[in-house]
């Protein structure tokens, strides 16, 4: 006997087993609950129930196998029809995200609980601040177990939108204590750069993330070059906020020479023979590429070959490949 | 393991083992997959050149009635048998059949690569697939994995399902959409827009701008772009000299320079001792710079984002983009397959995810689909985009102008036999059919 074989609570059901047939692919070695949870599923969605039971069985399912692409949808199906309170479903989750950090399916999930609650909140300040403040704990305490969690900074940035988020200090604040405990932390950086770059205030709507943005205040573009700047004095090494420089750079209209002289802090290229002194491949990349741009063609191929020869090989082919439009210029 | 070669037995083994006998129970969690992990195994022993042919025919059969049987009745393909009900339940509700469990996106993209390798495309009900795909796009451009009863259109707007629509519409019309079709076509133009606007500030591509730059994101949208004939010819770009590639028109892409730069960016040097530490130090600083630098015996592995760990599936995501934009040539394959081979091949054979990981299906077939993208002796030459041989692409080419050619029934002492109208014979054919029988007659009258 089994969970619900004999259980007189599914007395009624009879459960459509899987028919796997004989040249089955990728079969799998089931356990019984599984395979006898399975079938009551598949009967309980055919008939259509929606009842307090399908609850249990939905969350039987998904303890052992999140993934499963309908079963989310039909529990959500089922709260709606019995008008469950949103509150205790998220808190639910909460236990079933922390158990299966990669999956996908509870954050989409959480986002129809969320789009289904937010009506009812829209006009009340006070509640929107609640549940943000809410969510941001538990994305905070998810965050804990993998501070890079690709799903939870997914959520974050739809949640950011959906509650209107952008000019929240505790926002912004939770992004840079992350960053404070690893300033490596690369998903942290993007999510900086969409609330800056995409705050509905100031920037243009649809704008690209590859192209200057006339609406984005001179001030917001110093503040986020000084910050990612501090950054790199932090760690060189750390790709992540040179990467973001460029960003705002270009989200402003400005060009990568007018930091040349920052990243100069970080090479030194003397004129005669004596060493350079390099503590960034990232600066001599950056430095590259704006020496290029002034047309300073000697010293940007001068870059590109120490990176290729010394201090960045593992990437030579592409060094290589940067020097050549170089090549064609000087010979001209 | 130590060996600088593919250990073709061993990976062979290991895929025949898969398709023999049972997964373990841990596969529960992809069991809505399992047309995915089917096509791996399907396609790996193809690579590997122990392909369905080394099958009896029966078992081939079998493999194929298996795939259809996840035919839903509306168009597409279900995940598994555990989303396909037995068939009396699809019940006609007047504008079609009852829905039940929706066919879904991935599983209809693995099925119709899985058929090309045990069946035809014509055992496909493509009209009505490409109806229901059609159904899963939406306004602004980008695709769903399944479609409600109600009509939502479910699943993220990234471009995972933007690649595997591109992909099913290239299986099924290939290049040239017939006038008869267009309308049953999806917006080629909105979706390539949506593509363009995911790209990142730093070069790659997320599932939206606004998200964090990932490879596996950024496979997909190229792949997306050049199943649709949206990225330069890559023979082109490839024999001309370098640097090419940098001026080069590609409609696809807002920042062709900014995503080579990310792409090449992914190759992280991998030494042994980031094992022994926590994750967030793994990234940490290199001593010295001079780490940067490279010596013979060294190891490059490839992350899907700034800053995280090796990972052999990216090692396939990444170089198959490079490859795709013509740019294949900007990596060194020595370091990266000497990552592969002695530091996640596996001695039972596959690939496991990270140095000392236990193989799975889906990073030992990434792990191939990487060696063959850098043309890997020992494994067929191989197409990116697809993520098959060229070999399996081209037959599945001639499979869909196969399947595009009508057939008719004639009537032949009272049994009925298609031909082909491209058959020689097929007038001569035709002209001879007798009346179907009788009853025949009279039952399609009852139904009509
Ligand atoms: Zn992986």
């Amino acid at each position: 006997m089994g969970k619900y074989e004999g259980n007189p609570v599914w007395d009624d059901v009879v459960p459509i087993p899987q028919d796997d047939g004989e040249g089955a692919l990728a079969q799998i070695a089931y356990t019984d609950e599984y395979a006898e949870a399975m079938g009551y599923l598949r009967a309980i969605m055919a008939a259509k129930e929606y009842s307090p039971r399908v609850l249990d069985l939905t969350e039987h399912i998904i303890s052992m196998n999140a993934a499963h692409y309908t079963v989310w949808l039909y529990r959500a199906s089922t709260l709606r029809a019995l008008n469950t309170p949103i509150d205790k479903e998220l808190s639910w989750m909460n236990e079933v995200a922390l158990q299966n950090q990669k999956n996908y399916q509870i954050w989409h999930h959480r986002q129809i609980l969320i789009d289904q609650l937010y009506p009812s909140i829209s006009s009340d300040p006070a509640a929107i601040q609640a549940l943000a403040d809410s969510e941001l704990a538990f994305m905070t305490q998810m965050f804990d177990e993998d501070s890079k969690n690709y799903h939870v900074w997914s959520y974050r940035q739809y949640l950011v939108r959906k509650l209107g988020l952008f000019n929240s200090p505790a926002e912004l604040k939770s992004v840079e204590n992350l960053l404070r405990k690893d300033i490596r932390n690369n998903s942290a950086w993007s999510h900086r750069f969409f609330l800056v770059f995409c705050n509905p205030e100031y920037s243009t709507p649809d704008s690209k993330a590859t192209e200057y943005d006339a609406r984005i205040p001179d001030a917001i573009v110093d503040r986020e070059l000084a910050f990612a700047q501090a950054a790199t004095f932090e760690a060189p090494q750390n790709q992540s906020p040179w990467n973001y420089i460029r960003g705002v750079l270009r989200k402003g209209g400005r060009k990568l020479s007018s930091v040349e002289q920052f990243a100069g802090e970080f090479v030194t290229l003397p004129e005669d023979d004596s060493a350079e002194d390099v503590k960034s491949s990232h600066a001599l990349d950056f430095l590259a590429e704006a020496w290029s741009e002034e047309g300073k063609t000697e010293k940007a191929d001068h870059a590109l070959r120490l990176l290729a020869d010394k201090y960045d090989r593992i990437r030579k082919n592409y060094w290589d490949w940067r020097r050549a439009p170089l090549k064609e210029k000087t010979s001209k | 393991m130590g060996e600088s070669q593919l250990d073709t037995e061993r990976h062979i083994k290991y895929w025949r083992r898969c398709l023999k006998s049972l997964l373990p129970t841990d596969y529960t969690s992809t069991d809505s997959s399992r047309m995915t992990l089917g096509f791996f195994i399907l396609s790996a022993l193809d690579l590997l050149g122990a392909g369905v042919e080394t099958l009896p025919d029966k078992e081939r059969a079998n493999i194929r009635d298996w795939i259809l049987k996840c035919q839903h009745p509306n168009g597409g393909f279900c995940g598994s048998p555990n989303h396909r009900y037995p068939d009396g339940y699809y019940v006609d509700v007047g504008h079609g059949k009852q829905l039940m469990d929706p066919a879904n996106l991935p599983a209809t993209f693995f099925a119709i690569l899985s058929l090309g390798f045990v069946g035809r495309l014509d055992q496909i009900r493509r009209r009505d697939c490409l109806r229901w795909l059609k159904t899963l796009q939406r306004d602004d451009g980008s695709f769903g994995e399944f479609i409600t009863e109600e009509g939502i259109i479910e699943g993220g707007n990234d471009t995972r399902y933007c690649y595997l629509a591109a992909a099913v519409r290239w299986a099924l019309t290939g290049d040239q959409v017939s006038e008869e079709e267009e309308k049953d076509d999806i917006d080629v133009e909105k979706m390539v827009d949506h593509l363009r606007r995911g790209q990142t500030y730093d070069g790659g591509i997320s599932e939206s701008s606004e998200h964090e730059a990932h490879a596996g994101y950024t496979y997909c949208a190229i792949a997306a772009l050049s199943l649709l004939n949206r990225l330069p010819d890559p023979s082109t770009i490839s024999s001309s000299t370098p640097g090419t590639a940098s001026t080069a028109k590609l409609p696809g892409l807002a920042d062709l320079s900014g995503m080579v730069r990310w792409l090449v960016s992914r190759q992280i040097k991998y030494t042994m001792e980031e094992d022994e530490e926590e994750d967030e130090t793994s990234s940490a600083e290199p001593l010295s710079l001079a780490e940067l630098s490279l010596n013979e015996s060294e190891f490059v592995g490839f992350n899907g984002r700034c800053n995280k760990k090796a990972d052999t599936c990216y090692s396939f995501w990444v170089t198959a983009c490079l490859d795709m934009i013509g740019s294949g040539n900007l990596i060194e394959p020595g370091p990266i397959r000497r990552f592969l081979f002695e530091q996640t091949q596996h001695r039972i054979g596959g690939f496991g995810k990270s140095p000392g990981s236990p193989p799975d299906i889906y990073h030992s077939y990434l792990g191939l689909a990487a060696l063959a993208t850098m043309k890997e002796p020992g494994l067929k030459s191989f197409d990116p985009a697809l993520c098959i041989s060229i070999q399996q692409k081209e037959k599945l080419d001639k499979m869909r102008r196969d399947a595009l050619v009508p057939t008719r029934t004639y009537w032949k002492h009272g049994y009925s036999f298609s031909i082909r109208e491209d058959d020689p014979a097929y007038e001569k054919t035709m002209a001879a059919s007798e009346e179907p029988p009788r009853f025949i007659v009279d039952a399609l009258k009852i139904v009509r």
